[in-house]
Formats: structure tokens, sequence, C-alpha cells
């Protein structure tokens, strides 16, 4: 007997035992292992998805150690009077599951660009930046800046706290429908080089 | 000790270059590096080179303080303090203060005043 016909032969019997209704297990007992193997499924699952959503995780490589995050390290989303940081996912990642699982599929492909170093130099980096950016203020102009509105808020906004000017500007673009990511572009990172305010 | 041409020639030049090199000299302005950073810290959702906007342009600037010897001093600190500024419906309220990378680089805010002033 070849090996192709054995590996049939063990995939028949394997499909047949699964197939075959159990006459030793009742209902329940199936039941019960069937959930706790999903809720062990499930928190393995989500333990891990949240690991890729660290700090420490998404500074692993240097391209993004020796970049931006040394820019965003000198921000007010980094150090600020009241000691709330956001970090990398809080703004990149959404938080809602379904928006979520489609921004870490996408991430694979950066797993793709990671291996073949489309920006593992400084000057690589630099070259492309204008590019990535503009994929991430599309990705943020779609969702109406989804991730900063999950801490700010026009309307949580206090005229008698927050200066007159950027408050009469924030209200204005309330009226007209603008979001975060129209007016504020990095605030986190450098601006790439070719970047131009169209207010200029 | 007689003096030789050649000697007269290595002093001479050795003076020159000892003069070159401590005498005061005008930096040449970065103007992209100066704009760079006008548009890092929004500066231009205020002030425009040649508009009128909130803030006045920086060829209105550059008008105020030509020929005054302490212009650059001045709009260091203006734009490094968080000084009170007026706006014309009469209201004042804290000048933004610039932010460079690294952190308070002097040098890069010097040059963006000097930018300022060329216009």
């Amino acid at each position: 007997m070849d090996g192709s016909a054995a590996t049939a032969g063990w995939l028949r019997r394997t499909w047949t035992r699964l197939n075959r209704p159990s006459a030793r297990y009742s209902v329940l007992a199936l039941g019960v292992v069937f959930f706790l193997a999903g809720i062990i499924f499930w928190g393995g699952f989500h333990t891990g998805l949240e690991m890729t959503n660290t700090l420490e995780f998404c500074t692993g490589c240097h391209e993004m150690r020796d970049t931006v995050y040394q820019e965003y390290k000198e921000t007010i989303h980094y150090s600020n009077r009241t000691g709330v940081r956001a970090i990398c996912s809080d703004c990149h990642v959404p938080r809602e599951w379904g928006p979520k699982m489609i921004r870490k599929a996408q991430a694979s492909l950066e797993v793709w660009g990671k291996l073949v170093g489309t920006i593992d130099t400084k000057e690589k980096f630099e070259a492309r930046r204008m590019t990535l950016a503009t994929h991430e203020w599309a990705r943020m102009k779609a969702s109406n800046s989804r991730e900063c509105r999950n801490c700010h808020d026009f309307d949580a906004m206090s005229a008698e706290l927050q200066k007159q000017t950027p408050y009469k500007k924030h209200m204005k673009a309330k009226e007209e429908g603008k979001t975060c990511i129209d007016c504020h572009k990095g605030i986190a990172h450098h601006l790439p080089k070719e970047y131009r305010d169209p207010d200029e | 000790m007689k003096t030789t041409p050649i000697r007269s020639l290595l002093s001479a030049t050795v003076a020159a270059s000892t003069l070159l090199a401590f005498a005061p000299t005008a930096q040449a302005v970065d103007a992209e590096a100066a704009q760079a950073l006008a548009r890092q810290n929004n500066c231009l959702k205020c002030h425009s080179v040649d508009k009128e906007k909130d803030a006045p342009s920086f060829k209105k600037v550059a008008a105020k303080y030509k020929g005054k010897a302490d212009a650059e001093q001045k709009l260091i600190d203006h734009i490094t303090s968080g000084n009170k500024v007026k706006f014309a419906d009469g209201h004042e309220e804290e000048h933004k203060v610039i932010k460079t990378s690294p952190p308070k680089d002097m040098g890069q805010v010097k040059n963006l005043v000097q930018w300022i002033l060329s216009q």
C-alpha cells in the first residue's frame, strides 16, 4: 500500500468517527465540553489579539521604534499634565470588534512589508512617509475619526476652559460636518515633508 | 630671524583664517525647515505668509519689526513664552508655545523667526 492510499484511509476513518453520533456521551455532556472549549478558545484568541495592541508589541520592531515612536514620545498624547496616555492602538486600531478584525487583517500586509524590508531604514521610511500617512488619514476620515472620538467630543468642549480661538474653530468645524483628522494631522508624528496644509 | 616671503604668506593665511572663523557671520535661513516647523505647530492655521487671518501675516510682522535691533529676540520670546496676544475682536489669549523636535531646540526656533522676519 502506498503513502497516498494510507493517508486517504486515515482521513476516511477520522471523518467516519467524527460524523458518527455518539452512543457513549449525552448531549448535555457534549454541550458542556463544547461550551468550555469555546470559552478557552475565545479567551485565548482575545488574549492573543490584545497582546498585539500593546505599546511594547507596536514598538517591538525597529521600523516603528526608531521613527514614529520617538516622535510620539515628544507629544501630548504620550506625556501631559493629567497623566492620560493614548498608545498606538488607541489611535490606530478600532475598539469595535468588526472594524478591529478588518484592521487586523489589513495589518497582515504590514507583516509582509516587514519581511521584504519596505521601510527597514530611516531613509526608506522617510521616502514612504507621505504614502503611509495618507493611507492612515484616509482611514480616519472614512470612520469620521472614530478613534479620536473615543476620547474627544465636540459636545464635551467647554467654552470657558478652551481658548476662544480654537473653541470657535471647533464649533465651526462641527457645523460644517468636519472631522478631527481634517485639521489635526501630524499631532503624534512628524508631518511628511511633502504635506501642505489646505489653509496655508 | 629673517622673515622669508613664504613665511609671511603662511602667517597672513593663518591670520585671515582665524579672523574668518571667529567673525560673526549671518547664518543663511533654512526656509524649508522653518516652514516645516510652522506647519508642524499649526502656525499656519492662524497666520499666513501674505494673507490676513485670525493673526497678522508674516509679511506684516516682518514690516513691523523691520530695522529694529531687538526684533529677533522679541519674536523668539513671543513664540516661546506663551504671552498674551490681542485679537481683532479685542479678546486676549495666550499665544501657542512652539515645540521642536528634539524639544527646546533654540536653533530651530531662531531659524523660524529669521524666516518670518525675511518675508
